[in-house]
């Protein structure tokens, strides 16, 4: 668990990067700081491996303030993917993902059977990839690098700033989805930065929105942020396009009007978005669209159901906050 | 002459690095050094002679001081030049500055430093052709005896097999730097 407590950093005299964060991000869970550049994000991201100090308050891992270990021991237990990625270029992939275990003294063998379970475990084929060197590297391959590099030595707690963010888009949305894949398994404890709503929607359990000045305007579920924008700064920031957003957190099953079906043409499954049984709706004939799930017809989809799965979505989100408070 | 480079390479690397993150440091001593450079060969010999007497001791201590220069230079440059993010990277994952310096910083580095050390050999093939003067002999006493005596042929002589070393000792280097360049 990290917990940030008051935390404010000033750069010289100039205004506060950082202004007053204080947010807890349970353990196993990924929190998304995301707000526009200059938001303070990378600084607060920084201030869990003591890249950067606090000007005052403190963060806490596990309710141990950071700054109570010594900076070289704490960075080697939590990974951190780097802003540019940060590959090595004098080394190839297998040394660079091998950097921490062998500051930890981890013997060859253990090394290098750890080495090829993560450049499987990020879908990198070991024996075409383990004596790469960076330079031979399409850009989501180095991405992929830096995060088996930032899981080496298997630490709890895993740092990544902007981790997609120098690669076009299709594989952008494929290293998404790995990241969702694996952290489904691995469960560990992630603080990751981006300026990309869709992205943060996409990968956060939760979302702390940064507003310029370093202020937390909003730390909530993304089906919260997207329901209900705390301030209209995040309204602003996520934009016009939120209803059709929330479409692709909810699924086909909580609009499902159970039974026989009228509609024809396109189906959907149970598991799709409301987003894809939108656009079944649009592109079919009638006025409903088939669920079926392996063959069985489980009933229908209809504009009227999306409309009363989306009114309860936000109906849930409300009882939640009163819980929270 | 390879010993004057023995001697010269590793205090001037220190420097270089120490200078790296100290830029008035950087600045005193590259303008030390390139001061030093710029000294003809025959004045620094006279002036080293006075100290160390005739012999190869002047020669060597002439060949380390004109070495420094070159080889300072290129460390503090490729130091430089390293990329940021590999810097931070080292950090950010618990190296040590000592660990950061010998696995990440001068190894990415060292292209820029062999270049250095190549234009200091090259220039000590020069100088030590002149160090014949302060009796340190070599292939200079060839030269100075040809043109005592006249003999074209000795100085054309002797003066073709020294550009061939210059060019070999250059040639050798460029590969070596290409070599630690390959693929960056
Ligand atoms: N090392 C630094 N020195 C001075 N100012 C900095 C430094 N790092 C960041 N800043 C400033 O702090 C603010 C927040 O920066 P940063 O944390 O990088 O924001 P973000 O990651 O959200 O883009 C910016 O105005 C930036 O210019
Ligand atoms: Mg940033």
């Amino acid at each position: 668990m990290i917990r940030y407590e008051a935390v404010t950093k000033r750069y010289g005299d100039g205004p506060p990067a950082l202004d007053g964060l204080t947010l807890e991000v349970p353990a196993g869970e990924t929190c998304v700081l995301v707000g526009p550049s200059g938001g303070g994000k990378t600084t607060a991201l920084k201030m869990v491996n003591r890249l950067v100090e606090p000007t005052s308050g403190r963060v806490l891992i596990d309710g141990r303030d950071v700054a109570s270990t010594d900076p070289v021991i704490l960075r080697r237990g939590i990974g951190y993917v780097i802003q540019q990625v940060g590959l090595f270029p004098h080394l190839d992939v297998a040394a660079n993902v091998a950097t921490v275990p062998k500051l930890l003294g981890w013997d060859r063998d253990r090394i290098e059977a750890r080495v090829d379970e993560l450049l499987d475990l990020v879908g990198l084929e070991p024996g075409t990839y383990r004596h790469r060197r960076p330079e031979e590297l399409s850009g989501g391959q180095r991405q992929r690098v830096g995060v088996a590099r930032a899981l080496a030595a298997d630490p709890p707690i895993l740092l990544m700033d902007e981790p997609f963010g120098a690669v076009d888009p299709v594989t952008r949305a494929r290293l998404q989805d790995e990241f969702l894949r694996v952290q489904r398994t691995l469960r560990r404890t992630v603080v990751l930065v981006t300026h990309d709503i869709d992205e943060a929607l996409r990968l956060g359990d939760r979302l702390a929105v940064l507003a310029t000045g370093g202020r937390l305007e909003q730390y909530a579920t993304p089906a919260e942020v997207l329901a209900r924008p705390a301030t209209a700064f995040v309204a602003d920031f996520v934009g016009a396009g939120r209803t059709l957003r929330r479409l692709d957190l909810l699924t086909v099953a909580d609009a499902l009007v159970p039974g026989r079906t009228t509609g024809g043409g396109p189906s959907v499954a149970p598991a799709a978005t409301l987003a894809d049984a939108m656009a079944a709706l649009l592109t079919s004939d009638g006025p409903s669209v088939p669920v079926v799930d392996g063959g069985s017809v489980l009933g229908e989809v209809t504009l009227d159901s999306i409309r009363a799965a989306l009114r309860e979505s936000q109906v849930d989100v409300e009882v939640d906050v009163e819980v929270d408070t | 002459m390879v010993l004057a480079l023995l001697i010269a390479v590793p205090p001037a690397v220190a420097l270089g690095v120490a200078a790296a993150r100290r830029p008035r440091l950087a600045a005193v001593a590259v303008g030390t050094a390139g001061v030093i450079f710029t000294i003809p060969s025959l004045a620094l010999f006279a002036l080293l002679v006075g100290p160390l007497g005739l012999g190869t001791a002047p020669a060597v201590a002439a060949l380390a001081l004109y070495s420094v220069l070159p080889v300072l230079r290129n460390t503090v440059v490729g130091l430089h030049e390293v990329p940021p993010d590999a810097v931070e990277a080292a950090r950010g994952m618990g190296m040590t500055e000592a660990q950061s310096l010998w696995r990440v910083r001068l190894p990415l580095a060292l292209p820029v430093v062999v270049g250095g050390v190549r234009v200091a050999a090259v220039t000590a093939v020069g100088v030590a052709t002149v160090a014949a003067l302060v009796a340190a002999g070599g292939l200079g006493d060839s030269v100075f005896a040809g043109l005592r005596a006249g003999d074209s042929t000795e100085v054309l002589a002797a003066t073709a097999v020294i550009a061939a070393l210059a060019l070999t000792v250059d040639g050798t280097l460029a590969l070596v730097e290409r070599w630690l360049r390959r693929g960056r």
